[in-house]
Order: structure tokens, then sequence, then C-alpha cells
């Protein structure tokens, strides 16, 4: 039901389908889902990056359902990478055909995976090896090169280390003056009383 | 007999429509006895009764049909509870507080028996909302969700009310138990733990160790030992407990955990190999207090706490030498552990792959931005409303004649003793 509805939005409300999956698992009759709804469920998960709920949805559902239904387990070898953060494990798992329901936020989570291997790298390293480098992103090495050098990276003369540029640091709007002030007055109030 | 049952009816239907729930709780009360002496008929008498208009009613047949030894017909029983809960008048309940909470933990209880402990997380959280003044409000129900959801590995139902902070215990009629209130923060503090928010685990564990008694409890104990497991994680040492924590855990709970003390002792050393020492001289203790986990994330958090350490000496250093320091098998697991270290924020630095060097850096944070504004805004609301609050109950307290009479009782005799006594207290 959720799954033709999911197929169709280009957009999913990946947190209100959560949510929603979460109330329907309590209210499932004698306590035991559909694995639909695990699988989904399961994915969103991880989507979040939300490990422990991931693993313990994974040791709650039943093994009747698990054994029914192989993808679950599929879905969890990806979870299992994620808890190791052994990104290349990460990405072959994530190498599957996955079934309709689930299939949208498989390719978010894949997309999601690779940006955050490209943060960590950018974040973690002052220079890397284009070869880790492209373990990291789960890419050829050719193309993990290009992605890098279109980010403003820089590679060095031999053409084996690559230097990430780090971000900017983002300066966020300040508050309107006149409710900053307000805020201070209640502040100071408070405190000499 | 069956009179004696019309009688109920009729008095139920009559008080209930009168809107007179005082009279009504206490005619439930010396009815029970004669509810329970017909028990088989009690179906029919449920039947004659509106789930909303006659909640009380139905609240003391309920409760009596869950005190039967054997329940034979559980799925009924299963649906007219479930039913109850979400039709029931949560202003009628409120009146009958320790049945309503009676009626819970018997529900928990045979779900518990039965191993079908998913099926109660809808129910009990309604519960809980249905009988609570205000979310702030700690009933004798929290715990029984907090067991069902740890059993049905679903912790999630949980952390609604587990996140809020208690400000006032529900009394229900003096049956609230201190049981309940330590096996909450114990139950809360085991699920706090199992989704890795230890600092708030802690908390919970802290509550239950300086509840204040004059008898150890075995669920104190436990919580006293997770407590110390959670503290090295957290802060790397046993932090020292508060002046109202009661006598009974240093005189007799300590040394019930030496095994846990033994851990904490070979940590303080930052030595790994102590530590794996320890480990493996107690783990048979660990095993059997189902704490082996726990212990193994301990002795990962060590190499953490070491790591850390180095950023106070070193500005640069490189991973071999680092992976000597802190007795790591190489620079590829040092790297790894810097790598996981600066993904979860608990270092900065900068791994440099070409010579090999970890370059440390201050904190980033720089404490001028209006994100930090806002968190700065958020807690000093949370500090104002924590304010008002102790402000609030302190007068309760003032106005309490127990209090006054106690108080100025004391100031007639002597004073001096009557201080030191407060302080002991």
């Amino acid at each position: 039901m959720t799954g033709s509805k999911m197929a169709g939005d280009a957009e999913i409300d990946f947190l209100g389908l959560t949510h929603e999956l979460e109330t329907q698992e309590l209210e499932a009759p004698g306590g035991v889902g559909s694995p639909q709804l695990y699988g989904q469920l399961l994915t969103l998960y991880l989507l979040k990056n939300d490990l422990c709920n991931a693993k313990f949805l994974w040791k709650r559902i039943p093994q009747s359902v698990k054994s029914g239904n192989g993808e679950l387990s599929l879905i969890w070898v990806v979870g299992q990478h994620m808890w190791q953060r052994d990104y290349p494990g990460v990405y072959e798992a994530l190498r599957k055909d996955w079934s309709e329901s689930i299939r949208p936020i498989m390719s978010a989570l894949s997309e999601s995976v690779r940006k955050q291997a490209l943060n960590l790298v950018r974040l973690a390293y002052s220079s890397i090896n284009v070869d880790e480098f492209a373990v990291f992103m789960g890419l050829p090495v050719a193309e993990a090169k290009q992605a890098a050098l279109s980010e403003g990276w820089t590679l060095d003369s031999q053409a084996r280390f690559l230097t990430p540029k780090k971000p900017e640091p983002v300066l966020s709007a300040t508050l309107p003056n006149e409710q900053h002030l307000s805020v201070l007055t209640d502040y100071v109030s408070f405190l000499e009383n | 007999m069956a009179a004696a049952l019309e009688q109920y009816v009729t008095t139920v239907q009559t008080l209930s429509n009168q809107g007179n729930y005082t009279t009504l709780v206490e005619f439930i009360a010396k009815n029970m006895d004669m509810l329970g002496k017909n028990a088989a008929h009690l179906d029919n008498v449920l039947a004659t009764l509106d789930y909303q208009q006659h909640s009380i009613g139905v609240l003391g047949i309920l409760v009596i049909k869950y005190s039967v030894p054997n329940i034979t017909d559980f799925e009924t029983l299963f649906v007219q509870t479930q039913e109850f809960v979400t039709s029931c008048n949560g202003e009628q309940v409120r009146y009958a507080p320790d049945n309503f909470a009676e009626l819970c933990h018997k529900f928990a209880s045979q779900l518990v028996e039965r191993k079908q402990p998913t099926r109660g997380l809808a129910i009990l959280t309604q519960a809980i909302q249905k009988i609570q003044l205000h979310p702030a409000q700690l009933t004798s129900i929290h715990s029984d969700l907090c067991q069902l959801c740890l059993l049905s590995k679903n912790m999630k139902p949980a952390l609604r009310i587990l996140d809020a902070d208690i400000t006032e215990i529900s009394r229900e009629g003096g049956h609230y138990d201190a049981k309940d209130f330590l096996l909450y923060f114990y139950y809360g503090g085991m699920i706090y733990t199992a989704l890795k928010n230890y600092s708030r685990a802690l908390y919970f564990f802290e509550m239950a160790v300086t509840t204040p008694s004059m008898a150890v409890s075995h669920i104190m104990m436990e919580a006293y030992k997770k407590f110390i497991l959670v503290a090295l994680i957290v802060q790397g040492k046993i932090p020292t407990l508060p002046k109202y924590a009661p006598q009974v855990v240093p005189r007799y709970i300590k040394p019930l955990c030496q095994a846990y003390h033994d851990l904490a002792n070979a940590y303080g050393t930052n030595n790994p190999a102590e530590v794996r020492t320890a480990v493996t001289k107690h783990t048979e203790t660990f095993t059997r207090d189902n704490n082996m986990g726990l212990v193994k994330q301990c002795v990962t958090s060590m190499y953490k706490k070491n790591i850390q350490r180095l950023t106070k000496t070193f500005l640069t250093l490189s991973l071999t030498d680092m992976a000597n320091r802190v007795q790591l098998s190489g620079p590829r697991e040092a790297e790894k552990y810097v790598l996981h270290m600066i993904e979860d924020g608990e270092i900065f630095a900068t791994i440099n792959q070409k010579d090999g060097m970890v370059r440390f850096h201050d904190n980033p944070e720089k404490y001028n931005s209006s994100s930090m504004l806002l968190e700065l805004d958020k807690e000093m609301q949370k500090c104002m409303k924590m304010d008002e609050k102790l402000r609030e109950m302190d007068r309760e307290i003032a106005v309490n004649p127990q209090y006054v009479q106690k108080v100025s009782g004391a100031h007639d005799e002597d004073m001096p003793a009557s201080t030191s006594k407060n302080q002991g207290f």
C-alpha cells in the first residue's frame, strides 16, 4: 500500500514514513508485522544512520519472518558493514536488486553513504592516497580522482596523494537585534533575582 | 449472589451518572471480595456497563479478572483491557489511580509471562498518557512500559516518557512503591545504554543509586554496577557520589561489587594490559551479571581516552608512535581509531597519509555563531524553568502543615540538635 504510493513520488517524506511504520508495527495484530514493513523500517533506520535502532529492529523481527523473506537479511548485511564502518563492504552489500518497496530508500542510502564518506575524508585527512580514497568512495580510481578534483581538491606531482579542500566555515544568519535584546533582558532580570 | 452483582451494576451506574466518583471508589474497594467470589459471572457484568461512562466500575472488574490464579481466556481479557484503556474516561480513572496502576502491572506481567511483550507497548503508552496529570509526572506504570520495551527489544516507545524530566510522583493512593521508582531509573538507564546515549544513562543509574534508602536493594546494586561501567565509558573514572547518596552504598553495596572496582582501578592506570588482566580475572562475574558487553565497551573507551590524552601533549605525532604509546597493533589500527574518533567528534585532528602523521587541532568551536547562541538560549530556558519549579516546590513544602509543625516543634526544644538531625537526613 505504502509501497505503491512511494514509488510514484520523487520526493518522499522519509521521517513521516518512519513514524507511520513505527506505529504500524506497534499496532500489528499479535505484535508481528509484515516483511515489507520490517524491510522498509530497517532501511529507513540505516538511512538515518540510526544503527542502534536498526540493530534492535533486526533482533526483534521474528525468525519465521526472516526465513520467509531473504531480502531482510540482505538489508541487515548493509547494516552490519555500516556498524563496522567498513565502506567497501557497505558498497558491496548495497549493490543488489532491491524490491520495489525499498528501492527508493536504498538509492537514497547509497547516496548518503557516499556523501558521508566524502565529508569524513574531507574532515579527517590533510592528504590521502588516491587508491584509499577510491575505496572510501566505492568508485574506480579514475572516477574517484575525477570526483575529488571537481570538489576543488588538489593532486600532488606524482598523482598519488590528494589534498582535500577544507569546507569554508558557514556564516549563519544573525538574529534580529530587537529579539536578541529582549531575550538578553529576560536573562539579566532572571540572573539578578 | 447474583443479587449482589446486580446491586454492583446499579450502584456503579447511579454514582457514575451523578458524578459522585469518590463515593464510587469507596464502594468498589468494599466490594472487591464480593467480585472475587463471583469471578465466573464478571463478563456478564461487563456487558451491562459502558467503558467510557462507567470507567471506574469496569476498572474494578478488570482488576479482579486479572487476580484469578489461572487466567484461562487471556485473549478476551487482552481485548477487554485494550478497549478499556482506549476508551476509558481519563477524568474518572484518575479517581482510582491505584486500581488503574494495578491493572497495568498485572497486564504487563501477564504479557511477560506469556512472552508477548510487544503487544503491550501501545496500550501502556496510552495508559500512561491517560492517567498522568502532566508529562513530568512519574507513575508506577512507567517502569512496566520500560520493562516491556527492553524485553521486546523495541526501545523507541519508552523514549518519549524517558526524555521528559520528572518533577512529580503520582502517589496512587499511597500504593506507589520504592521498587517502581528504582526500576524506572534502572530500566531507563538500560534503555539509554542500549541506544548508546551514555551520559543520559549515567544520570538514570545515578538516580537509582542515590535514592534514599536504609536497606540494600538488589535493583540498586545492579544499577550501581552499571553505573560504574557507564561512568568509565563517559568520564573514564568513577565519579564521587553526591552527599545525599544513602550510606548503604559505601557500606554494603560497594564491597559486593569488588570486581567492578577492580576494573575501575585498572582503568585508572591507563594501561590496557592491566585492564585486560582485570577483565580476564572477573570474566565469570561480568558474564553472570550480563554486563560483559558493557565491559568490552569500557576497554575500547580506554584506548580512546588514551588517544585523547595524547592531544594534550603533542601537536603532531606519527601513527606508528601513537600505536606504540597507546599499545595498538600498528599504524593501521591507530589510523582507524583516530578516524572513528574524528567522525564521532571525540577529537579534532587531521591525518596526513603522505608522511603518516596526525596533527591535533583545538576545538574549532569559537562560541561566536548564532547557532551557539541558540544552544545557550535553550540551556538558559531550561535553567529558568528549573528555578521556577524549585521555588514552587519549596513553597509547597513551606506551607505543608506537617513540615511547619515539625520545624516549629524542633525550635522549642533544642536548636543545634535539630540542625544536625536535618543534616543527617
